[in-house]
């Protein structure tokens, strides 16, 4: 099902606040793929995803999704890449006064005129798909920690995107539920057709679901790896890549 | 009847196809067929995927048959993806601690309450404790802290009481003045605000804006470290939240109104002075006036209102504070729930106080 055409690309991206945090760097992710963003704590990888999904400006480069850019271009330009894809974030970021369903509902009321019931309907499905469809009528505050990720996902896919960026969706996870989660992202990956970009430290996590990865590095602010999980382990050039892969002190 | 999906089977095409089709479609019923054209769809979204599922649900309900054109093969793989049956029941319901009976909100609402005024109780014992244990052992009090809320609750609200008290001043002044005027007694304007700030207004006005700006502040700070579940850490380190927030929040209440209050009854006075005098009435006979209406009984009394009040703001600040709930909308309740039980709260001890003090003849 591998297109050629590229579903988000980054050229000589420069990430960072004020000053960056990493520089120059290029890739591209096709469709149905899951591309995995790796590195050490600190190294930028959310400030990277920051800048894929037009939370901030990179401080030099171009990033388009489908073609059209965040930044740079005009106003429909930037809504038209906005509605392609969904995130969830590293602390969550479900609204704790409304109930699961609500979380969902809310960007279908705001970015379709689908009637209400049509729309309670649509969110029941995707809670389905992240198998909380018996927690609908639930708070944020009173469900688990997994089972918040999985509704944030849930919510992130309320409107159908075509790429969805997850900041460590397993942080904080017991190995089964993480595993869970791995193949819940396969799964939507297959069944809706949607390319992931995702965060992770999880070894087991990468090798389950990253058909492939890039990865920062602080001390030299740059990429320094990129390719298939198992591809890195067996063949990297840099001692610092294997001994990620290879979980060597 | 014949329903078609369109080619592109997504949210907008959809939001129109629901509205219109839809209302007849509720009234077919047993032995009536519907014909699903599904032959045109090349991209279908979760909203198709949902008008998919409802036509089948709604088969399913009202008994009446589909005949389904599904070359492509959408229906199939929409219907494999979500079983119908598990959408027949409403999500409303799905949490059991959320019911929507009348009667059953009004009993929740009752019990609420309740749970409420016991949280209050329990609070309230548990400070007087942690203030006898205090008074044993005084180091365990937070003096810093202490002194940063004494600086916040005090220092930091001083240009507000002296611009409040002011005008406070000069509207008594202004509104008595016109009246006393029609018998010549202009002079009596001085007594009139003089008794009034230090009996009455002077505390009640400094802690309105206590309550405003402190009270609320101490919920807030406190509910967003429960929603942190930093007040969870304080209790297992056996720090105990009440000595160590509360306490801090509430002595410095109390120790700083009585001073605000005097200031606040100063700026009202140099108020009411501003008025009388550009009445043609000479300063030194207003501040004779006033000094001769102010007695060492109405001193005591105003200031010890101010520390009650005082006490009063700290308290229930601090313990809507700490039985905040989870969520952020939690914490914004409890601030509002703070300063709208300060207030209550003062208007009540200050009318019990009036009865008090005239059945002792103070
Ligand atoms: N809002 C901000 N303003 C300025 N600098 C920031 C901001 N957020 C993060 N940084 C800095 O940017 C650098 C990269 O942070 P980032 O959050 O991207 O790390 P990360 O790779 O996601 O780490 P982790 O795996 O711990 O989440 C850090 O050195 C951090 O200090
Ligand atoms: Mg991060």
């Amino acid at each position: 099902m591998r297109m050629t055409d590229a579903v988000i690309t980054v050229a000589g991206v420069d990430a960072g606040y004020e000053h960056p945090v990493v520089r120059g760097i290029s890739f591209e992710v096709f469709a149905g793929e899951v591309f995995v963003i790796l590195g050490g704590s600190g190294c930028g990888k959310s400030t990277l995803l920051k800048h894929m999904i037009g939370l901030n400006p990179p401080l030099a480069g171009e990033i388009r999704l489908m073609g059209d850019r965040l930044f740079g271009g005009s106003q429909e330009e930037r809504s038209r890449a906005l509605r392609r894809f969904g995130v969830t974030y590293q602390s969550g970021a479900l609204f704790g006064s409304m109930t699961l369903l609500e979380n969902v509902c809310l960007p279908l009321e705001a970015f379709t005129d689908l009637p209400r019931e049509a729309r309670h309907l649509v969110a029941e499905m995707k809670l389905e798909l992240v198998g909380l469809k018996a927690y609908a009528g639930y708070f944020p505050a009173d469900i688990s920690g997994g089972m918040k990720k999985r509704a944030a996902i849930a919510r992130a896919m309320a409107l159908d995107p075509r790429i969805l960026f997850l900041d460590e969706p397993s942080a904080g996870l017991d190995p089964v539920t993480s595993a869970e989660l791995d193949r819940l992202i396969l799964r939507l990956r297959d069944t809706q057709g949607v390319t992931v970009v995702m965060v992770t430290h999880e070894l087991a996590s990468i090798f389950a679901v990253a058909d492939r990865c890039i990865m920062l590095d602080k001390q030299t602010q740059r990429l320094i790896a990129s390719g298939a999980p198992a591809e890195l382990r067996a063949h990297a050039e840099l001692p610092a890549v294997r001994a990620f892969f290879n979980r060597e002190g | 009847m014949l329903i078609s999906l369109p080619e592109a089977c997504t949210a907008d095409r959809v939001a129109a196809l629901w509205r219109t089709t839809l209302p007849a479609v509720a009234r077919l019923g047993g032995g009536d067929t519907l014909t699903l054209d599904a032959e045109a769809v090349a991209a279908c979204d979760g909203a198709g995927e949902a008008l998919i599922v409802e036509l089948y649900r709604r088969s399913a309900r009202q008994g009446f048959a589909i005949a389904c054109r599904d070359g492509r093969g959408v229906v199939a793989r929409t219907l494999g993806l979500f079983a119908v049956e598990r959408f027949a029941e409403d999500p409303a319901a799905a949490n059991p601690a959320r019911n929507t009976s009348t009667a059953v909100q009004l009993g929740q609402a009752a019990v609420h309450i309740w749970q409420d005024a016991c949280g209050q109780m329990a609070f309230l014992g548990e400070a007087t404790v942690a203030a006898f244990t205090l008074l044993l052992r005084p180091g365990r009090l937070r003096l810093r802290d202490t002194l940063l809320h004494f600086e916040r609750a005090g220092i930091d609200a001083l240009p507000i009481t002296l611009l409040i008290g002011f005008l406070l001043g000069l509207i008594l002044a202004f509104m008595s003045a016109t009246s006393m005027r029609q018998f010549g007694v202009e002079v009596y304007v001085a007594d009139l605000i003089a008794i009034g700030l230090f009996r009455e207004l002077g505390a009640l006005i400094t802690a309105i804006i206590l309550a405003g700006r402190s009270g609320s502040a101490f919920a807030a700070e406190i509910g967003t470290m429960k929603v942190n579940e930093e007040v969870d850490a304080l209790e297992t380190f056996g720090l105990p939240p009440v000595v160590f927030l509360a306490l801090p929040r509430v002595i410095a209440a109390t120790l700083v109104m009585p001073l605000l209050t005097v200031f606040a009854i100063v700026a009202g006075l140099l108020g009411g002075a501003l008025v009388v005098t550009s009445l043609g009435v000479p300063a030194t006979t207003y501040w004779q006036h006033v000094v001769k209406a102010t007695t060492l009984g109405n001193i005591l009394l105003g200031l010890f209102k101010a520390a009650v009040f005082g006490l009063l703001v700290g308290l229930v600040g601090c313990s809507h504070g700490l039985q905040t709930g989870r969520t952020a909308d939690a914490v914004g309740r409890a601030a509002t729930a703070a300063v709208v039980g300060s207030l209550i709260l003062i208007t009540v001890f200050d009318g019990l106080f009036a009865v008090l003090f005239y059945v002792l003849g103070i």
